[in-house]
């Protein structure tokens, strides 16, 4: 039932959103290619984080079919896909405040955990094993993002930027076969951007998909090989960064009424 | 897992160096010693009634866990009190044997029960599942009075079985229920660093998060009703066994209201010394307050109206010390 080229990546074909009359996405199709870092960008209110939502089951297009690597998303729900190896991040920071940053990256490696209900309340050796383990990936996780000294703290204590990169730890600390981030960069300085550039290029496997989602071209443009351009709700370009920095379409969006996005 | 992790209810304070964690581990110790050696200078009335405020500290931690890993308030945890409780009469009355098998039968039970209840309220939450609850408090004594084959009606039943014959009742009450006290705290401290504890308290604090990370609301919702009713019936079968009786008296509609309000005075902590005052609120107020006659009805009006108002604003956990909770 799949054809040829769809079986790869994870592929969404017309899909159309709209909350009442609100018309949020119209007839929206992407491909992400694995091994390929691919950029999402557009003013803000285009729809980014709502075509992200629909891509990890959070929303559900009245229109469309989206599919991952062969396999038929429609109709799953956010923990199924997230059993089908997609992770994201969330542009508003989802961190749990009774953890500590630890412990929230530990949460990302949930499915990965073999351990029974009786382990959750008796310690046994098997357990320890497990919990040593975890440990030792979510504090990796943590170190390749540069924020391994803060493990031990509260989120209350931190600064958004480190919480935000604990956000892509947490993406990234199961392995995941997607990764989708909205907005990785916001609230981060230069310094930290630069960090996360290269982290985020250092995590890029050939078997990987990764989306980012942003609102500043000149990061999307220094990251992505492959870029879509989204405005109110259409995708009005897509293509190399060089195609899209020439596309007219774009220049009119990003130099036109909404250059100061 | 030392008795010193009581004092733990999460891995900040575990990771505090030094003197404090050293002071922590030696207060807990010099509370549990003097709680084992209690029986050699108190007697009688003192030593009965700390029995039952072991079993109701047990209690207020399963409504407490509730609260800390589900974000949900119940006002009907004496429904799950109350089966553990009759699990031990009528297993003692029609077969015969000790809380050796009803113990644990009771947890089984509670944690059916707390299933059989989540399932389909999973999609509820705030005030609705909180009044859903008190449709089970409310159930609950014309429950007991109506199958009075079983449960003795009124009258209720006597608990008489010893555990180990031979050795005093009330050391028997006193040390099964400080044990069963200690070794729950003991679990509940482990839980908070367990996979299962991490994802409930991520599903209650990041719903979406949490989904994207593969828990669900329903499974979180299940989970953490069907553990909180296990053990709110195995305080219930603790109760019974120290009081010795079990009667519709000790489980109306407003002990389901005082089991959240000591949860609350405990301020829904899981550790051993909060357990312990939130017990100590159950067992000593309601015997102030029946000196207070005619305005009995009128405090659990004002207490429910203010819980109630709680459960509405969404969030008990508000009120916490900064830090600690949230
Ligand atoms: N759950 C929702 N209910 C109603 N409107 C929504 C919802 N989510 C998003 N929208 C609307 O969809 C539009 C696009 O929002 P969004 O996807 O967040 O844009 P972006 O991420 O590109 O800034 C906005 O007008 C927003 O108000
Ligand atoms: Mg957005």
């Amino acid at each position: 039932m799949m054809e040829a080229g769809t079986s790869e990546g994870l592929v969404a074909e017309g899909i159309s959103l709209a909350f009442g009359g609100l018309h949020v996405l119209n007839d929206v199709s992407l491909t992400l290619r694995p091994g390929v870092i691919t950029g999402l960008i557009g003013p803000n209110g285009a729809g980014k984080t709502s075509l992200f939502n629909c891509l990890t089951g959070l929303y559900h297009g009245q229109r469309g079919r989206s599919s991952f690597a062969g396999t038929l998303l429609n109709g799953l729900g956010p923990a199924q896909r997230a059993a089908c190896g997609i992770t994201r991040s969330f542009q508003n920071l989802a961190m749990c405040p009774d953890l500590s940053l630890l412990e929230n990256v530990l949460v990302g490696l949930t499915l990965k955990r073999r351990s029974g209900w009786f382990s959750a309340f008796v310690p046994t050796p098997a357990l320890r094993a497990e919990q040593k383990e975890v440990e030792r990936r979510a504090m990796a996780a943590l170190s390749e993002l540069g924020i391994a000294s803060a493990a031990h703290d509260k989120p209350s204590d931190l600064p958004p930027g480190t919480l935000r990169l604990a956000e892509i730890a947490r993406a990234i600390v199961c392995e995941p076969r997607a990764i989708l981030l909205d907005e990785p960069a916001a609230g981060l300085n230069a310094v930290e951007t630069r960090d996360l550039m290269r982290a985020l290029k250092r995590l890029m496997r050939p078997d990987l998909v990764l989306l980012v989602v942003e609102h500043d071209m000149d990061l999307i443009m220094e990251l992505c090989e492959q870029i879509y351009v989204l405005n109110f709700g259409q995708m009005i370009a897509s293509g190399t960064p060089a195609e899209i920095r020439a596309h007219p379409d774009v220049i009119r969006v990003y130099l036109g009424d909404d250059a100061d996005d | 897992m030392a008795v010193s992790d009581l004092a733990q209810t999460s891995k900040a304070e575990l990771s505090v160096r030094g003197g404090r964690v050293d002071a922590a581990r030696l207060s807990m110790l010099a509370l549990v010693a003097i709680l084992l050696l209690a029986p050699l200078l108190a007697g009688g009335f003192l030593l009965y009634s700390l029995s039952l405020c072991f079993a109701n500290a047990l209690a207020v931690l399963s409504v407490s866990m509730l609260v800390r890993y589900g974000g949900e308030v119940s006002i009907g945890h004496s429904f799950f009190v109350a089966l553990g409780a009759y699990a031990v009469a009528i297993v003692e009355h029609r077969l015969g044997l000790s809380i050796v098998v009803s113990l644990p039968l009771a947890i089984l039970l509670g944690a059916g029960a707390g299933f059989v209840f989540a399932f389909p309220s999973r999609r509820l939450s705030g005030i609705y599942l909180a009044v859903a609850t008190m449709a089970l408090a409310l159930a609950l004594p014309e429950i007991l009075i109506g199958f009075e084959k079983f449960t003795g009606g009124f009258e209720g039943l006597y608990i008489a079985q010893d555990l180990i014959p031979g050795i005093p009742k009330a050391l028997q009450r006193y040390y099964v229920a400080l044990g069963v006290l200690v070794i729950v705290c003991l679990a509940l401290a482990h839980f908070r660093k367990s996979a299962q504890g991490l994802a409930l308290l991520m599903a209650q604090a990041q719903p979406r998060a949490a989904e994207a990370m593969g828990i669900t609301r329903s499974w979180a919702r299940i989970s953490i009703f069907t553990l909180s009713a296990a053990l709110a019936s195995l305080a219930g079968a603790l109760t019974g066994f120290a009081s010795s009786t079990v009667s519709p008296n000790s489980f109306t509609f407003f002990s389901g209201v005082f089991l959240l309000v000591g949860s609350v005075v405990s301020l829904n902590r899981l550790s051993l010394p909060a357990a312990l005052v939130g017990g100590a609120f159950i067992t000593l107020v309601p015997t102030y307050l029946a000196q207070a006659g005619d305005w009995v009805p009128i405090l659990y009006g004002v207490a429910l109206v203010v819980v109630t108002l709680v459960a509405n604003a969404g969030d008990l956990r508000r009120f916490l010390p900064r830090g600690r909770g949230r």
